[in-house]
């Protein structure tokens, strides 16, 4: 198809750019950590303070990573100034209008979490003592709020997916199985900040048992991972036509496939998986190695969500 | 009784000119950069090797399942009681979620606004002064016939009757309100 006259620019199919690629990152890793370190919490029974140095990490990466996120967002409104106008008009149609209230309960749960993992720096020692009866509340209700806390995570995670598998627009993303890829792939962000963030500033909170717990964990769900990206492409296969068509290119075409084979699944999952399994065990226990397995599944993930976005708006069948 | 306001572009009919095009820019007053409404052109070669072009019009297809309407996070973008698919510019944030929700990337983003915006089948302008949209009192070869569905004796409801026609990607279930009389030769692409 031809025009005749007049410019096509705005009928390029990528409208939503790289902020969105991170935001996605961001709210991903978000709810990673902090239901990887609520995990840590309920597995190793670690309910009172001194806290594990990961569950600090996921008490302070949590509503940072998740505010950060939303931040760039906002920005990359075209009418930033009318952002508030999502916060009291809603349609429960649009995954969107879901998303914010799921974070409208989220971030203060988040929030919750932190100052009662934090309550001795904070309120007690810190400039918040008006907080204190707030942290006290966070660490009297702690199992329900972290309960809580955990179904919404859940749910943060897995909207950023939904919140692109909703358009039939786009073949590669109009995909029931991409929430579940999100959420894993968020899940295993939030293992690997922790991990990092643990180890670097909290180094002697940080239990040795509970890095090889949470290390092992992030091997598990990068299994996942591959195998849902792996559906992901087989469904659109057997879809036939245009979808196939879309799948294909979406392997195959230009520096998008390139980024999924090297930057996704060679260097991203494959290589920690690798890693994991050739190293002998003193040196894949060793801190230096864990912290960069964690980086290097960091930037895999990151190279996820820039892939899903534009390849997912580049080939539309 | 609401209206139910539909079009039908005739492709043995239109000649590709542009004149709507022209006439909805006129019309509407529709910044340099940005189009309600284009119509392309493919070069479409038969099975005899004759050949032939097939003409499409590259504009909002007013869908009764709208995926604009249904993602848009705050109602902005909603559908009139007369069928036809707009945009309040003062709910709209800007998310461009319908932008891209949009199957027959029907909206662009105003650069004056930046709201998105479409074809209103002059829905604040000539429609409301009984008129039918620019883009077809100007089509020189009557190429597009524009009415309402829900009165029997309409002028697209006769056409709709006589004529074989059909709608853009009917697989998506979006039943676009923009029908299309196919080129008398050759196959469809829908």
């Amino acid at each position: 198809m031809n025009q005749i006259w007049g410019s096509v620019e705005q009928y390029n199919t990528v409208v939503w750019h790289w902020p969105i690629a991170v935001y996605l990152f961001l709210a991903g890793l978000s709810a990673g950590a902090i239901i990887s370190a609520i995990v840590v919490k309920w597995m190793k029974g670690n309910d009172v303070s001194p806290w594990d140095g990961i569950i600090k990490a996921g008490a302070i990466l949590a509503p940072v990573t998740i505010g950060a996120g939303l931040c760039l967002l906002i920005f990359d409104l075209t009418r930033p100034l009318m952002f508030w106008k999502l916060l009291i008009h809603y349609n429960f149609g649009s995954v969107m209008t879901i998303g914010v209230l799921a974070l409208f309960a989220y971030m203060p749960v988040s929030i919750l979490f932190l100052l009662g993992v934090f309550k001795k720096e904070l309120a007690v020692d810190g400039p918040f003592k008006f907080l204190a009866p707030i942290a006290d509340l966070a660490l009297n209700y702690g199992k329900a709020l972290e309960a809580i806390t955990l179904v919404l995570a859940v749910g943060v995670g897995a909207y950023t997916g939904f919140l692109l598998s909703a358009m039939n627009s786009y073949p590669l993303l109009n995909t029931p199985v991409l929430p579940a890829l999100f959420l894993a792939s968020g899940v295993s962000a939030g293992i690997s900040a922790n991990l990092v963030v643990g180890l670097l500033f909290f180094t002697h909170a940080t239990k040795d048992a509970n890095v090889s717990y949470l290390h092992g964990l992030d091997v598990k769900v990068i299994f996942a991972e591959l195998f849902f990206i792996f559906i992901l492409f087989v469904g659109m296969m057997y879809q036939g036509g245009a979808t196939a068509h879309a799948g294909a290119a979406a392997l195959s075409t230009g520096g998008l496939s390139t980024l999924l084979w090297v930057g996704v699944i060679g260097f991203g999952l494959l290589l920690p998986i690798g890693l994991n399994f050739a190293l002998p065990h003193g040196v894949k226990h060793s801190h230096a190695f864990v912290i960069f397995n964690a980086l290097i599944v960091l930037v895999g993930v990151l190279a996820l969500r820039y892939y899903m976005l534009y390849a997912g708006q580049t080939f539309v069948g | 009784m609401a209206k139910k306001y539909a079009m039908v572009h005739d492709n043995n009919l239109c000649i590709g000119c542009q004149a709507c095009n022209v006439a909805c820019r006129s019309e509407n007053k529709i910044p340099d950069s940005v189009y309600r409404l284009q119509v392309w052109v493919k070069q479409e070669e038969y099975p005899n090797g004759s050949l032939g072009y097939e003409y499409h019009r590259q504009s909002c297809v007013h869908c009764e399942n709208t995926p604009c309407v249904s993602v848009c996070p705050t109602k902005a973008s909603h559908v009139n009681e007369d069928g036809i698919v707009l945009v309040d510019n003062d709910l709209c944030v800007g998310c461009l979620y319908c932008v891209a929700a949009c199957p027959y990337q029907a909206r662009y983003v105003h650069p004056v606004t930046k709201a998105p915006d479409k074809c209103t089948f002059c829905h604040e302008s000539r429609l409301s002064r009984g008129e039918e949209p620019a883009c077809v009192t100007v089509c020189p070869t009557e190429a597009l016939t524009f009415g309402d569905l829900n009165d029997p004796k309409s002028k697209i409801n006769k056409v709709l009757s006589e004529r074989v026609t059909y709608r853009q990607k009917e697989r998506l279930g979006t039943k676009p309100k923009m029908y299309i009389v196919p080129n008398h030769k050759g196959g469809i692409n829908s």
